[in-house]
Order: structure tokens, then sequence, then C-alpha cells
């Protein structure tokens, strides 16, 4: 764990803390003071991924500390989701964008890197990005799980779904990011590995999370809202699967591989 | 739900499960022992299987094939495994003893600066096979990113990047001096003449990437200080400063010739992520000579099955957005509205 003095550091702690605060004030049922911070966090979390674009000169999703610094701009989801898809959960939203900034303000290496040559294609930042919504979805999804195994519901949110419907909704918005990003990443490998699937740790913990999804749309179609539990655990399984995809395979000497300049 | 319709649905439900399963599995145990056992008979029957629950799903669910996306999702992840099945290994033995078609499934070929190779060699079954055509590698180069840097650090750990533009001072601070890089060598060699150390750039084969560098103390003491890419860590006990020099890697580039009948009937200098295409095959850059980049090792696969898991992809990504946003979360917007 390191602290960060430095610009980008800074820019990243802000933007925690806003999120931070305002998940608290929100708690405290200060609902406007706590948008006006959350909006607040968005924005710093923005200019410290302008920032780092700036600094290293390509778009900033080549290693862990950039790609969660990505992940830290989570306002326009939940934004998107609470206004066309009625599904609330602003309070965990904040959470999940202090919690997605926590690794790359304490853990991760900030240190500018050059692309290799492997990465100089148009392929890298579609792949990425569109895995990182998919991601900020699931995660989404995860929080309404939880709610759902919870019992708890919104509190004075009127006209919002309820936490299956809303875990179902979130994954239908991921899930397609999901697919694409597999898509494009085994497209990708083809054109610079030469294959289109290598059997790579990453790949095959990446295949196993769009596996967990695609159990979960079946469950769900053979029971319906019979079992809205068991829905939910698949709904969180699949979150763990994305975790272990997204950090273990890169963190741990377990799973080498061709992704583990991502780290 | 019939029971035929849910013995359908739980068959595919349970070879999901097993893929996660056996992904995971395949996850702790690398690359290339995942490889092997997806590519063992039991896992063909696997495969088999899944395609069979995946066709049988087609015929038995009719909302499968009324709702135009879930037939494109699930027609799409047909596709994508018959065309895996068809483009692997077993596959491309079966066509060669069915049709009587022979082609390397994949391989690698080490070609020579200014030759010519038709030499396949197979992974795995350890044979030499020849292409129907020759490939002709005219230069292999690598590129390096500018500007490039010389590494200063201190024995106390302060540390300096130093840019590589000959003759100019770039000052270290009060305590330290200044540095000048003098000469940039892409091969330095060095010779005895008489009592004399000559020192060249020699542009013959080899490859030794060396600065020189000028050192001034802040008391004006000059020292001049060979610094080699190749071998790192070559200092004295004595010295204040270490100093490091590594240039990173931009691009690996082979210029290459398709050769058929003595005509040249292709050519294209491919990169990482810019393969050459040719006749049925493509080939990439894979790894060189490190020594002095004399030769360059491509990579040689064969386009088989290709066309139906790209089909494949495509189908399963239309599908899946048509059928989850489109119809389900935008229809249900209406519907709420």
């Amino acid at each position: 764990m390191e602290i960060k003095y430095t610009v980008q550091g800074l820019l990243i702690y802000i933007a925690m803390g806003a999120y931070l605060l305002a998940f608290v004030t929100t708690l405290l049922r200060h609902r406007k003071t706590g948008r006006v911070l959350y909006l607040f966090g968005f924005i710093v979390a923005v200019l410290s991924f302008g920032y780092r674009w700036y600094d290293v000169g390509h778009v900033p999703l080549q290693n862990l500390f950039e790609v969660f610094l990505c992940l830290g701009m989570i306002y326009p989801v939940t934004l998107f989701c609470y206004r066309f898809l009625r599904v609330g959960g602003l309070c965990g939203d904040m959470l999940i964008g202090a919690i997605v900034l926590l690794p790359a303000g304490f853990v991760f290496n900030a240190e500018p890197q050059r692309l290799p040559p492997a990465l100089q294609c148009w392929l890298f930042v579609p792949h990425v990005a569109v895995y990182a919504i998919s991601y900020i979805f699931m995660a989404k999804a995860t929080f309404q799980a939880i709610c759902e195994l919870a019992g708890t519901r919104h509190n004075g949110e009127e006209n919002l779904s309820g936490p299956e419907e809303g875990t179902c909704r979130m994954i239908c918005m991921g899930f397609p990011f999901l697919t694409l990003g597999l898509v494009l990443g085994s497209w990708w490998g083809k054109v610079a590995w030469g294959d289109y699937w290598g059997w790579d740790p990453k790949e095959l913990w990446s295949l196993a999370s769009w596996l967990v999804y695609v159990g979960y749309f079946h469950f769900r179609y053979m029971f319906g809202k019979k079992y809205q539990h068991l829905n939910s655990v698949w709904a969180i399984a699949g979150m763990t699967v994305i975790v272990v995809t997204l950090l273990w395979v890169n963190l741990s000497r377990l799973f080498a591989g061709l992704h583990s300049y991502a780290t | 739900m019939s029971r035929f319709r849910k013995v359908i649905m739980w068959a595919g439900l349970a070879l999901i499960i097993l893929l996660i399963a056996l992904s995971i599995y395949g996850a702790f145990i690398g690359a290339e022992r995942a490889q092997k056992l997806v590519n063992t008979l039991p896992a063909a029957v696997y495969w088999s299987a899944f395609i069979f629950i995946l066709t049988a799903g087609l015929a038995v669910f009719k909302r499968l094939i009324r709702v135009p996306a879930l037939s494109l999702i699930h027609c799409g992840c047909i596709l994508t495994l018959a065309g895996a099945m068809w483009g692997s290994e077993a596959g491309h033995k079966m066509q060669s003893q069915l049709f009587g078609i022979d082609k390397i499934p994949t391989g690698q070929m080490a070609i020579y600066e200014g030759e010519t190779e038709n030499h396949v060699a197979v992974e795995d079954v350890e044979q030499i096979k020849e292409l129907p055509f020759s490939i002709k590698l005219k230069d292999f180069r690598l590129e390096y990113y500018k500007p490039e840097y010389l590494q200063v650090r201190s024995r106390d750990g302060e540390g300096w990047k130093v840019p590589v533009e000959v003759g100019t001072e770039f000052s270290l601070g009060e305590d330290f001096g200044t540095v000048t890089i003098l000469r940039a060598f892409e091969n330095f060699k060095i010779r005895i003449e008489g009592e004399q150390r000559i020192i060249t750039d020699d542009p013959a084969s080899g490859h030794n990437p060396a600065l020189e560098v000028r050192i001034k103390s802040p008391a004006g003491d000059k020292e001049t200080r060979y610094v080699f890419e190749r071998f790192p860590g070559h200092t004295h006990a004595e010295d204040e400063l270490l100093l490091s020099y590594r240039r990173v890697i931009r691009d690996y580039v082979s210029e290459l010739e398709i050769i058929k009948d003595g005509k040249v009937v292709a050519e294209k200098n491919i990169e990482v992520n810019h393969p050459l295409y040719y006749g049925g095959y493509h080939f990439y850059q894979h790894s060189y000579n490190a020594e002095a980049g004399q030769y360059t090792i491509l990579m040689v696969t064969s386009d088989t099955g290709l066309g139906l898991v790209y089909a494949g992809y495509a189908m399963l990504c239309v599908g899946v957005f048509w059928q989850l946003w489109v119809r389900n979360i935008f229809a249900r917007k209406k519907k709420i509205k």
C-alpha cells in the first residue's frame, strides 16, 4: 500500500473522498447534498482520467491502475439506470465508486508505461472499454442482488423496480457489453497472436464469467421468479468470477499467461 | 413445460455449469495443458453434445425460432463451436483423411534475412511440412520508442531520465554535476591498435547498442563512461552514479515477399497486429533472433473454420444486443410508460 504524492494521486483521493461523503450524507437522508457531492466526485474522477490520458499520451486503459481509474467514473451509469431503467441503488453506486478508486489510489503502481507492440491495435480501447462498462453494470446488478437477498427495499423512491427485477435489468444491460468484450478480445487475439482462443487463464476466467450469466438467464427462464434468491445467487456468483478475472488472474502468480502485462 | 423440453433445458444448464467448471480448472492448469485437455476425445464428445443440445433446443422450443434474436444467439453459438471444431487439429486430420485437403493447422518458420523459405515446423507432431509457395525475408528490424533515455541513479536512490540527445548537457543538480551523451552506438565495437583503443559503430551485422557518456562533477572533473544496453549493471564500486540504458521496443517489422512459381505474388511488412494473409494461411510476427536481428520467426496458422467462427461471433453479438436491449429493456420501458 502506498500513498501517491502526485497531482494524479491528489485527484484520486479527492474523488474518493467526495464519493464517500456522498455515501454518508445520502445514508443520513441528505439526498440532495449527497447527489451534489457525487456529481463533484465524478467531475474530479473525469479530471483524473483526463490527466492520466495527457500524461501517458494514449487512452489510459493499459493496466489495472488505469482500468480502475476508468471504473471510478460511474456517475453516468447511475444516472442512466435511474432515469431510463428505473433502477435505484444510488447509495450503492457511491460506495462502488469509492471502492474501485481505492486500488488505483493505494495499491497499483501509477508509473506511466509505453504501449507494448501487442497493445498498439484499434481493438485495444473498445475491448477494454466495453468490459469496463459491463463490469459497472454487473457491479450494480450485484448490489441489487444483495438487496434482494437481504430483503431490503428502496426507501422513499417511487416507481423504482424491485431488487430482483433491478438485478435482471442490470444484467440485461451489462451482458451484451460482456459478450462484445469477449468477442472483441477473441478477434484481437487472432490479429495479434494468431489464435482467436488461446486457453489463457484470463480468457478462461472471462469465459467462465460470461457463462455464469448465460446460466443466470437460463435458470431465470426455467423458474421465473419462483426462486428469486437463487437468481440473485447466480448474479453474485457472476460478479465473484469477474473479480477473479479482473484481479486475481493478473495479481496471482498462479495464472501467468498472455495477459500478465496488464498488471 | 413438457417433460422433453425440461430434459433439454436441464441438459443445457448442466453443460453450461460443466463448462464453467472446466474453464476454471483450465485456468489453474495453464494454457498449454488446457489446450490439450479440450482437444481430447472426451472433450470432443462434450463439444458435440453441446452442439446437439443447442440444435435440439432450436427444434423443441418454438420460441427460439419465432424470435429472430434468440435464433441468432443460439445459431451463433452452434456456428462458433462448429467452426472451432472444424479448424482444430483433429478437424484438419479429418479433412485430410476424408477429402484429401492437406493444410497445416499451425506451425512456425524461421527465415534468415535475404533468404527464401517454405518449410514449416508443425507444432506438437515435430514434423516439417512444405507450403505450396515460398516466403522471402527482405529485412527484419526493431523499432524503438523515441526519445530514448539514459537512466541515471545516485547511490542514495535519487534518479534522473536523461533523453538521448547527443551533445546536450543535462544537469543533475548541485551535488552531482552534469551528464552529456557524446555518442550513441547501434553496434559498439572496440579494437586495440598499438596502444590505442579504437571505438567504432560497426555497420556490419551485430547488435550492441551503447552510449558514450561524459560525467562532469561539480568540481569540474570529467569522466567518460560507456553504457551498454545488453550488459546492464556494468559499474565500478567507486562510481557515484549508476547508469543504465534500456530502450523500449515499439514494434517488430519483417519485410516479406510471397514467391510462387518464381514470381513475387504478394508483399507486406508484417508487424504485431498486422499479419499477412495468403493462400489460406495467416503469417504472424512471432519471434526473432535477439542477438543480431538476423532472422525472424513467423507463426503460420490455417484459416480453416475461421469464417464460421466469425459468422458465429457476429450472430451472437447482434442477437444478444437485439434480445436484451431492443426487445427486453426498451420494450419493457415502453410498457412502463
